[in-house]
């Protein structure tokens, strides 16, 4: 794993020397998007240190921390409630969840979790649907729903016009959605895919567009998300209303 | 003295339908007879008279007349004097005070009614009760209610007495000049009202008469505040410069309002607008500045507890950078309706690399930290400092107000994280000084060693951790370190505490709530709180942790009753020289000693009144304080080792008493004249006139005149001898 060179992650690393197993004051908050793993599935491949590069993504360009080190958790691990964030990335099919895998995913949205779906093959899209199928067995009572453009996710650092990842995809993002917090996120465009490099920081999958802009929308769609999980719907308080208004009508 | 006196009647076992059934029968009787003797010339008048004796006889034995004595005795008339026990009688009057003259009089009465049965009551707002003194203390009463007073006289069994004296200066509570009397004239069953006026001529004096505000008052609404004012006693009063202050903790009082009231005819009102900031009870001075010759310089000025609600808690929330602690608190915060949460986040600094291009493509608006924290900061009922750098973010300048408006009754929480507290570069500035810890600039800002922090006894009985505690009883999540923060301030309490840090001798605060002039602060010295929302302790409490501690805390900021230990309230009215008593109501739960101190509002040197009661049993307290001066005050109850609760109360010299120094011999008039009574001055006192004694009744004899078969004896001679009469008339 690669340590980022930012001062919220050095404390972090000061920490792990300290205490190997400890996290640093300030660090038990930082964002970090662990790996959620269901079945016998394992993380691993070409992807493998993208979501190290979402956190430094962050750091690098706001304020907020995030963890040097990203973790793994299985749905069946009473683990995945000691955080309020997993991502659940793949493809192709997936067995359906066990029991407990169903309980303990179910705990970790009712304590208000945020997860976000990742299909790597969006195109052909059988890992999606088969999230969204076992979700629905976690979440019976609550369907996904488009998000509007206007809704905060889309706000919470960068003005973005529509999602992209490593592909273009769909122009839109599908949320679970429970009181006003959109807990589920599913992206159609493999977000982790736009983000992993190679250990000596070559980016690993070429986007579906040659324009550098792209790659550069898709981290910026990963940085709202990450803004998103650690400020909720704070972007849409009264006091930024009328300015992010300006700012739309400008473009 | 006894009398008898004698009456008859007939025997009390016959109802009175059988008593007018023989009589008729009688009379009946004796008309056929009149009838029948008619017809013969002979002997009538014999043979009437005899029928008309034997059917008198008749009905003597069938009615057996008895006669009945009374034997009574009388005693001197009932007079019950009615003694005004308003405050407003201590008003001086020809180098006396009203209520001496009204004592003496009340003595000069029991002399003139010497046969009299002459009892001495003073009224004030309900029971009248049996003079207890002659000084200024005693239970006197802002009011001086002469209605609730007969009704409660009405009320006792016992004996009606023959005359009410009523010694007052005639500025009653009630009934006042313009009420309708026929409530009293009711309440008097007929007994005669007499008055006494003490006193006929009013001082010269300029006066608050009454304070007036429309509708409630709700924390940053203005409040429209009708102040009427009077001028009496010949003094000029044209135009009264007239001002609003609020009286604060520790703090010169503010100065809320001020005007010039125009009088007319003596009177005249101002309306002035107020705007207090402060939810809870706030304490607010009304003054005037009167003309030269003023003779009552007490009711120049009112001192008013508002008790000020808020429709929603504003909150600041700020925070240096987002974190799950801040999302936590944020998601919280927005859940809660009663809460009106302004939010700013740093989203980025100016290290960040944003990779644009246009400040078009950031969702971000600059942080307006000077307009935050000048123009708008007494909006806010509290203000959340999370993890926030003081000279980084531009915050330090602001400083001194944000310690200022602690100080004014503000809330503040500062929450931990790497740049709070000491890493934020708060110490040794003037927001050190509100915060209930001390900070130690030569320490380095925090420790990252993990643990649990540790309840100390007070975040143990504090009602402000019991949610909390219901949840998870001792347990708490490891925290990732800590903020090092220095020994608790005076006035502030350690809920938790580090299980191996020590400062000093002692172990080093974590989580502390202290008092800051009319303000409360929290210091916070960890960032793992959202662990109460979301870890897998989180999940036993169904997530409620976080809830439950965040509502305590905010709670108690905002002096929400609930996190209370205690609660005080007033007993009554506190005037200037009365015994003032706080009625101080436990939660069940909080045992231990009782402390009450009694401190002033404003910049004073006078040492606090301290009262301890060790270990009282449960149940509510009475505290009474003796000698208050005049002024705003608050009581700190401190239960055992929970946090201190406090209650502001406002102390008069007068007060409402003495904002009408006039006298009003004519209310005494129409008093005396509706109930049959008379109207004197105090030097009249023998015009009165003297009641009739009282005639009770003490025994009852009843006798036969003759036994009943008597009766019949003289009935069947008589009958006898009327027939032989009828025979010889002719008429058998």
């Amino acid at each position: 794993m690669r340590c980022i060179p930012r001062h919220t992650f050095l404390i972090g690393v000061a920490a792990s020397l300290a205490a190997p197993s400890a996290l640093a004051f300030g660090q038990a908050g930082a964002f970090h998007p662990r790996m959620l793993l269901t079945g016998g599935a394992t993380w691993s491949g070409p992807r493998l240190r993208a979501p190290e590069r979402w956190g430094w993504e962050l750091v690098r360009r706001t304020s907020a921390p995030a963890r040097a080190v990203c973790k793994t958790v299985r749905a069946s691990d009473n683990r995945l409630l000691a955080e309020p964030f997993c991502v659940w990335a793949g493809e192709g099919e997936i067995s359906p969840l066990t029991r407990r895998e169903l309980h303990v995913l179910g705990r970790f949205i009712q304590l208000g979790g945020v997860m976000v779906v990742d299909d790597f093959e969006p195109r052909v899209g059988t890992f999606g649907r088969a999230a969204r199928r076992e979700l629905a067995r976690v979440l019976p009572e609550t369907l996904p729903v488009r998000l509007d453009p206007s809704h905060v996710l889309f706000k919470t650092f960068y003005m973005i016009e529509r999602p992209v990842g490593r592909v273009v995809g769909v122009d839109h993002v599908d949320a679970i959605v429970r009181g006003n917090n959109a807990q589920v996120l599913f992206l159609g465009h493999d977000l982790l895919g736009a983000l992993a490099q190679s250990e000596i920081g070559e980016w690993l999958f070429e986007t579906e567009s040659p324009d550098p802009m792209f790659r550069e929308q898709a981290a910026r769609l990963a940085v709202n998300i990450g803004m998103y999980l650690l400020c909720s719907d704070y972007k849409d308080d009264q006091v930024h209303a009328p300015y992010l208004m300006r700012k739309r009508a400008a473009r | 003295m006894g009398l008898a006196d004698v009456s008859w009647a007939f025997s009390e076992d016959l109802s009175g339908a059988w008593v007018w059934g023989a009589l008729g029968l009688g009379a009946l009787s004796i008309l056929l007879l009149a009838l029948e003797t008619a017809r013969t010339e002979r002997r009538r008048f014999l043979v009437l008279a005899s029928g008309v004796l034997a059917t008198a006889l008749l009905l003597a034995a069938v009615l057996r007349p008895v006669a009945v004595s009374l034997r009574a005795n009388s005693v001197g008339p009932k007079v019950v004097v009615l003694l005004d026990g308003s405050t407003r009688l201590l008003i001086p009057s020809e180098g006396k005070t009203r209520r001496a003259r009204a004592i003496t009089a009340a003595k000069a009465i029991s002399s003139t009614f010497k046969d009299a049965r002459v009892s001495v009551l003073e009224f004030g707002a309900g029971a009248p009760y049996a003079l207890q003194g002659e000084g200024e203390g005693g239970s006197l009463s802002v009011e001086s209610d002469l209605t609730a007073a007969l009704s409660h006289l009405n009320s006792l069994a016992q004996e009606k007495p023959q005359a009410y004296v009523v010694v007052s200066d005639g500025r009653l509570s009630r009934p006042t000049f313009d009420d309708d009397l026929t409530r009293l004239k009711q309440l008097a069953l007929g007994v005669p009202i007499h008055t006494v006026s003490i006193a006929d001529v009013d001082p010269p004096d300029a006066a608050i008469r009454a304070v007036h505000a429309a509708g409630a008052a709700v924390a940053h609404q203005p409040l429209s505040l009708t102040i009427e004012l009077g001028c009496s006693g010949g003094l000029k009063c044209n135009e009264i410069p007239v001002e609003i202050h609020e009286l604060r903790y520790g703090m010169p009082k503010a100065l809320l309002a001020s005007g010039v009231a125009k009088l007319n005819q003596d009177s005249g009102k101002i309306e002035l607008q107020v705007t207090l900031d402060r939810a809870g009870t706030r304490v607010v001075e009304v003054s005037i500045a009167a003309p030269s010759g003023d003779s009552l310089p007490e009711n120049n000025s009112r001192v008013i507890a508002f008790t000020v609600t808020r429709d929603r808690i504003r909150l600041l929330h700020v925070a240096g950078r987002p974190t799950y602690d801040v999302r936590s608190l944020r998601m919280w915060l927005k859940s809660d309706e009663s809460v009106d949460l302004v939010a700013f986040f740093i989203l980025r600094s100016t290290e960040d690399e944003t990779r644009t291009t246009s400040n078009s493509e950031l969702a971000l608006i600059p942080f307006p930290v000077d307009e935050l924290f000048t123009e708008h900061l007494p909006s806010f009922d509290a203000v959340v400092l999370q993890d926030l750098d003081a000279v980084a973010y531009h915050l330090a300048q602001h400083l001194p107000a944000l310690a200022r408006y602690v100080e004014s009754g503000g809330g503040l929480i500062m929450v931990g994280g790497p740049t709070s507290f000491t890493g934020g570069r708060y110490a040794g500035t003037e927001l050190e000084r509100v915060l209930p810890v001390r900070l130690l600039s030569s320490e380095k800002p925090f420790d990252l060693e993990q643990f649990v922090p540790s309840y100390t006894d007070s975040g143990r009985a504090a009602p402000v951790l019991r949610g909390l505690r219901d949840l998870f009883g001792d347990a708490l999540p490891e925290m990732p370190g800590a903020n090092i923060l220095g020994a608790p301030r005076e006035n502030a309490l350690v809920l938790w505490e580090h299980p191996r840090k020590k400062i000093g001798q002692a172990s080093m605060p974590v989580l502390a709530l202290g008092e800051a002039g009319d303000g409360r602060s929290i210091a916070l010295g960890v960032d793992g709180t959202h662990l109460l929302a979301f870890s897998e302790l989180a999940d036993e409490g169904s997530g409620r942790g976080f809830g439950a501690l965040w509502d305590g805390l905010l709670g108690w900021l905002m002096r929400d009753p609930r996190f209370e230990a205690a609660r005080t309230e007033l007993v009554g009215e506190c005037s200037e020289g009365q015994p003032t008593t706080l009625m101080l109501t436990r939660l069940p739960s909080m045992q231990g000693d009782v402390t009450l101190t009694l401190e002033r509002l404003g910049v004073t040197q006078v040492a606090p009144i301290v009262q301890r009661i060790p270990n009282p049993p449960p149940g509510p307290l009475k505290i009474v304080f003796s000698d208050l001066k005049a002024g705003g005050y608050i009581a700190k109850a401190k239960i055992g080792s929970a946090p201190p609760t406090r209650y502001d109360f406002a102390c008069e010299r007068g007060g409402q008493a003495w904002s009408d120094s006039r006298v009003d011999p004519a209310r005494l008039d129409r008093i005396a004249k509706l109930t049959g009574g008379r109207a004197v001055a105090a030097s009249g006192l023998s015009s009165l006139p003297i009641p009739r004694p009282a005639e009770v009744a003490a025994e009852r004899r009843v006798s036969a005149l003759l036994p009943a078969w008597l009766w019949s004896l003289f009935a069947a001679i008589v009958l006898g001898a009327h027939w032989l009469l009828r025979r010889d008339s002719g008429l058998v």
